[in-house]
């Protein structure tokens, strides 16, 4: 039995990152019907209350909603926070959801919490440091967990594998799931000059929970993951090839800067369908 | 490089204010550790880091003092803010608190003003996910006996925020929310203002302008003083008992009406 069906990861169909500015296109205008479930970004719901919770608990009443973190720092050298932790178990139940999401990385240096998602070397040190935490979280939210791949902007002289590698046999000896994103996979693969495609099928296809795509910015010597645009031509073909390898995988679209109107958005999602289901049939 | 030297010189070059792409040691550092590629240095692909953290870091700012930002104009506002994060690096997970310490920072300025519109804004960030609290229920009023009043305590809503301004600039916030055209903001003169911040029971958040009496009062509750206390200490501070005892009824009323009052114990 794979990691999906031992935890029976349901595929959710296509969804997008519920942001605050569509609340009223979502909760009440109904939404849309390109669009079957919604990602929140989980620190941003780890507040005492108000509208945000308010909102949250209308939107958990109609669709199922994934917590996906971007401050955990699963990677970091320090230890982990563990009122952190607690605070997203408190979420996590108020949600109730298949499984929750953070991403491979750090995020925490020094004592200073640097709001970025910051690439680890790929080395057996970073396994033998990450597993026991990944672990560990997974024990204490008590739900299946999936870590993210990042888009990097450098390289580490120190790596001994591939980044698909590292990820490979992290999930294999965590036993957690794998958020797949594409267009991280593009972004990293321009970067650092490597193929996407292998990338693509180096990643055990039975631990990916989850596919992110989003667009990314050109900045002429590197390409950033901006997450303020359409998603690229090059990424709907790895998702393609993704899809190929995964079968039917909860697939979600991001769009966090510049943040068009519901109904752009809505769209993207419907094209993501198109492009899921032409592999699916 | 091992885990925790590589994060470490994460954690010191991403809050250097300056490009380290052509900076001798920093581009040996880099070169030991990076691999770089044939269109970005190795220190170069370190600086990409450093530049979004600045970046990521003044535009959450620009979004959380938007009036600061009108105010001061995007060229002050962004050497104000980068001046500010070199004081206080980001030391908590979620980027909500990033200005927390802006209005001290600026008050170590000596721009009163500018401090005061920080303040303002930064209690509309508290007050919108400060925890809920049910409102006061009636029948608890009823079930205090005339004699126990002195003795409770009230319980004011988390979101209540209680600033003691110098400068009444929740009227400029005011006017730059109001204003659909954004015209540049005026300054206001300095007097006083006592203003209270709350989220109503719709979530929406208001303002509201108190005497200094009332406010006083509201004050010292919220510091846990019971109500006799709190109005002994009031009347003794500024000789107005009488006043009090006649319009601390009406106070209350108020303060039920808008919510402020979660519980009497």
């Amino acid at each position: 039995m794979n990691f999906r069906e031992q935890h029976r990861i349901p595929d959710l169909g296509i969804g997008v990152g519920f942001r605050p500015k569509h609340a009223k296109d979502v909760l009440d205008a109904g939404g849309s019907k390109d669009v079957a479930w919604y990602e929140i970004v989980s620190e941003n719901y780890m507040v005492g209350g108000g509208r945000l919770l308010d909102d949250l608990a209308r939107l958990r009443e109609a669709y199922t909603v994934i917590p996906h973190g971007v401050c955990m720092s699963i990677g970091a050298v320090d230890k982990l926070d563990e009122e952190y932790l607690a605070r997203l178990k408190k979420l996590v139940r108020a949600i109730d959801p298949p499984y929750f999401t953070d991403h491979l990385c750090f995020c925490k240096a020094s004592g200073l919490d640097l709001h970025d998602l910051l690439p680890l070397p790929y080395t057996k040190e970073a396994i033998e440091h990450l597993v026991p935490r990944i672990r560990h979280v997974q024990n204490t939210i008590e739900k299946p967990f999936a870590l993210e791949n990042v888009s990097s902007y450098l390289a580490y002289k120190s790596s001994e594998m591939t980044e698909w590698e590292l990820i490979a046999e992290i999930a294999e000896k965590a036993d957690c799931g794998i958020l797949l994103d594409v267009n991280n996979v593009y972004v990293s693969a321009f970067n650092h000059g490597f193929d996407a495609e292998k990338f693509i099928d180096g990643i055990p296809a039975e631990r990916v929970v989850q596919i992110h795509l989003a667009g990314h910015t050109d900045k002429g010597t590197y390409l950033l993951d901006t997450h303020s645009d359409h998603v690229k031509d090059e990424v709907w073909s790895l998702y393609q090839r993704a899809i190929e390898r995964t079968g039917a995988v909860s697939t979600l679209v991001e769009w966090d800067e510049q943040i068009p109107a519901f109904d752009v958005l809505a769209r993207e999602a419907a094209l993501a369908k198109k492009h899921r289901d032409q592999v699916l049939k | 490089m091992k885990l925790h030297d590589l994060q470490k010189t994460f954690a010191e070059a991403l809050v250097l204010p300056k490009s380290i792409a052509e900076d001798a040691k920093w581009r040996s550092r880099g070169e030991t550790a990076f691999t770089g590629n044939d269109r970005v240095t190795p220190i170069g692909q370190l600086d990409i880091y450093r530049e979004q953290f600045w970046i990521r870091h003044v535009n959450c700012l620009r979004e959380d003092f938007p009036v600061l930002l009108a105010l001061a104009g995007d060229e002050k506002f962004e050497a104000i803010v980068r001046d500010y994060l070199e004081a206080f690096p980001p030391k908590k997970f979620q980027l909500r608190h990033l200005g927390e310490n802006l209005a001290d920072f600026l008050a170590t300025r000596d721009d009163a003003l500018l401090a005061d519109l920080a303040r303002v804004e930064w209690a509309f960030i508290d007050a919108f996910d400060a925890p809920d609290a049910p409102p006061l229920d009636p029948t608890t009023i009823a079930s205090i006996a005339e004699d126990d009043w002195p003795n409770a305590r009230l319980v004011l809503h988390p979101s209540l925020q209680l600033l003691r301004l110098a400068y009444p600039t929740n009227q400029m916030r005011d006017a730059w929310w109001a204003d659909k055209d954004k015209r540049p903001i005026e300054r206001v003169e300095r007097a006083e203002a006592n203003v209270v911040v709350y989220r109503h029971k719709t979530m929406l958040l208001y303002t509201e302008v108190l005497e200094a009496l009332p406010f006083e009062m509201l004050s010292l509750l919220a510091a846990g003083k019971s109500l006799g206390a709190a109005g002994d200490e009031l009347a003794a501070s500024t000789g107005r008992g009488p006043e009090i005892e006649a319009t601390i009824g009406e106070w209350f009323t108020r303060w039920s009406a808008l919510g402020w009052i979660s519980l009497v114990l």
